[in-house]
């Protein structure tokens, strides 16, 4: 137990020393959502009822929480196993599994401070006003949600090498939260992309906030597809692993 | 540690065929042979990174994998192009760290000093040079302290200094009592190391026994020229040679004793020219020692 909290605390005080990277992850989200903020229109409502200021705000924090993710996954994992230390931490006594356990919350871990630099852009010139224990709850619910960003992340870093990582990262970003609905609301597409939409973690991880701040409470369905879309993902990671080992790769 | 006629294949390629190999306490042991002969996969089986397909592998007398959960096992792997540490954490953090990952680790300023890092722990892992990096992945391998290191060509791409030091620091960990198994296609490395060669060839293991042994059938010299009308069967009788090649005018002869075998040439009036004699590469001492009786050499080497 005391080897594992031991590469746990070495993983995060690796994340924390490169605060190029947490600058990049948590300052991409922030600077996007102030240019949006710039097309701020203080009456306009979006889907029926939501105000378009709180649904930019949610919108921001699933898309940070998804780059955040993504990149703390994706793309550190794969130049980890190019330099071939993932493969000699295998041949050390931590369990091969405790390796992909630590980036997954490694992952959502960089998450938090990507949804609250958000939020704290969201009160102070995103004119979104809530409760203190509506913030606390949004967040928290925010960040259990991106569970299976952070194993999407994961994932990509298992099938991708170090140099494809970055484009795929990217792509999936952006199809992810063009297609999501996170820079322009669902309401606003063609039927077939509203269909395409309801069908991404994406959409789903920001209709979940909105239904919370809606004032409709818990949104099942949403975390229901959330779930289901982290159950799929492990799968594939826990496959991709031991088909790996089985090479003696992992 | 053991191996009773282990197999593993790669899809249709056979990678090892049968391999038998025993390592005793204590040995360093070098595991010779060109690339793809099956070093590697031997070292990733000992090490529970592969699973044999057939056969056994027991390393100190449990399951390789468990003796690796134990923290009773080094390794120091191939990493191709990449340096086999974490990225941008100074070395000190990384050694650090692999420390922790075992229970009763070496104490951090002996394996420094084992694997002469006091000048490079300040540096940033992906700052490293190749030698620099390998002396800091040498120090991986041992930082727990392990009864048994695997090292897989620990020295490929070193220049000849660091070479000559990184075997000094290796000698010394073995003189210690470890047991060390190390991959390798220099002879003159696991010649210089090695308690004991054993030489894999095809996936299995073709001779087994001290560096000298191995020398002795492996010193054959090559005896090139070009003459008219050459003679097979008076080339093939003279003195020390053990095989003749004809291709036209030219003629390659394997010679156990080169000296007396250009003394029999001129002695028997060969007319020659474009005489060169050159030692045997390691390529041509792997078919020297395939073409040998396994069993007479498993003789030798007791």
């Amino acid at each position: 137990m005391t080897e594992l909290l031991a590469f746990g605390r070495f993983e995060v005080a690796r994340l924390l020393r490169s605060w190029k990277f947490l600058a990049i992850t948590v300052g991409f989200p922030v600077i996007f959502y102030m240019l949006f903020l710039s097309d701020h229109s203080p009456g306009k409502v979006v889907d029926g009822a939501v105000p378009w200021r709180v649904y930019l705000m949610v919108s921001m924090c699933s898309f940070g929480a998804l780059i955040a993710a993504l990149n703390a996954g994706g793309s550190r994992l794969s130049t980890e196993r190019a330099s071939g230390w993932a493969r000699q931490l295998r041949v050390t006594p931590i369990p091969a599994w405790s390796y992909v356990a630590t980036k997954v919350a490694a992952s959502m871990l960089v998450v938090v401070p990507v949804l609250v630099m958000v939020e704290v852009v969201g009160s102070a010139f995103g004119g979104v006003q809530l409760g203190l224990s509506t913030w606390v709850e949004l967040t928290a619910l925010l960040w259990v949600a991106a569970f299976p960003f952070a194993v999407l992340g994961v994932f990509v870093g298992f099938m991708v090498n170090a140099e494809t990582a970055y484009p795929v990262v990217t792509a999936l970003m952006f199809v992810l939260g063009y297609f999501g609905g996170l820079f322009s609301p669902v309401g606003h597409m063609p039927q077939a992309m509203q269909t395409a939409a309801r069908a991404l973690p994406s959409f789903h991880h920001a209709s979940l906030g909105l239904a919370l701040l809606d004032g409709h409470g818990f949104g099942i369905q949403d975390a229901l597809v959330l779930a289901a879309y982290s159950g799929v993902l492990s799968l594939a990671v826990l496959w991709k692993h031991r088909v790996e080992e089985s090479r003696g790769l992992a | 540690m053991r191996f009773d006629g282990v197999v593993r294949r790669y899809g249709k390629h056979v990678a090892l065929d049968h391999l038998d190999l025993q390592v005793a306490q204590g040995e360093t042991v070098a595991l010779l042979g060109p690339n793809g002969a099956g070093k590697s996969t031997t070292i990733s089986l000992l090490l529970g990174l592969l699973r044999p397909h057939a056969g056994f592998v027991e390393v100190l007398g449990t399951s390789a994998r468990q003796a690796v959960a134990q923290g009773r096992v080094g390794a120091m792997l191939q990493t191709g192009s990449g340096s086999g540490l974490p990225p941008s954490v100074r070395v000190s953090s990384a050694l650090q760290l692999v420390r922790r990952l075992y229970r009763r680790p070496a104490p951090f300023e002996l394996t420094v000093e084992r694997a002469g890092i006091a000048d490079l722990l300040g540096r940033q892992t992906h700052r490293l040079s190749g030698g620099q990096a390998q002396r800091v992945r040498f120090a991986v391998a041992i930082a727990g302290d392990p009864e048994l290191v695997f090292l897989d060509e620990p020295t490929a791409a070193m220049d000849v200094d660091s070479r000559r030091s990184f075997w000094r620091m290796m000698r010394q960990f073995g003189a210690e009592g470890r047991t060390i198994v190390f991959a390798t296609h220099h002879l003159e490395e696991a010649d210089v190391i090695a308690d004991r060669v054993v030489v894999i060839n095809r996936g299995q293991v073709v001779a087994n026994g001290p560096g000298a042994t191995l020398k002795a059938a492996v010193a054959t010299r090559q005896v090139r020229f070009v003459t008219d009308d050459p003679d097979e069967v008076l080339l093939d009788q003279l003195e020390g040679v053990t095989d003749v090649v004809v291709r036209g005018v030219g003629v390659t002869l394997n010679s156990l004793d080169a000296d007396a075998t250009v003394k029999a040439l001129v002695h028997h009036g060969v007319e020659f020219s474009d005489l060169e004699v050159t030692g045997a590469g390691l390529e041509d001492a792997f078919v020297a020692l395939t073409e040998c009786d396994p069993t007479s050499n498993e003789r030798r080497a007791r």
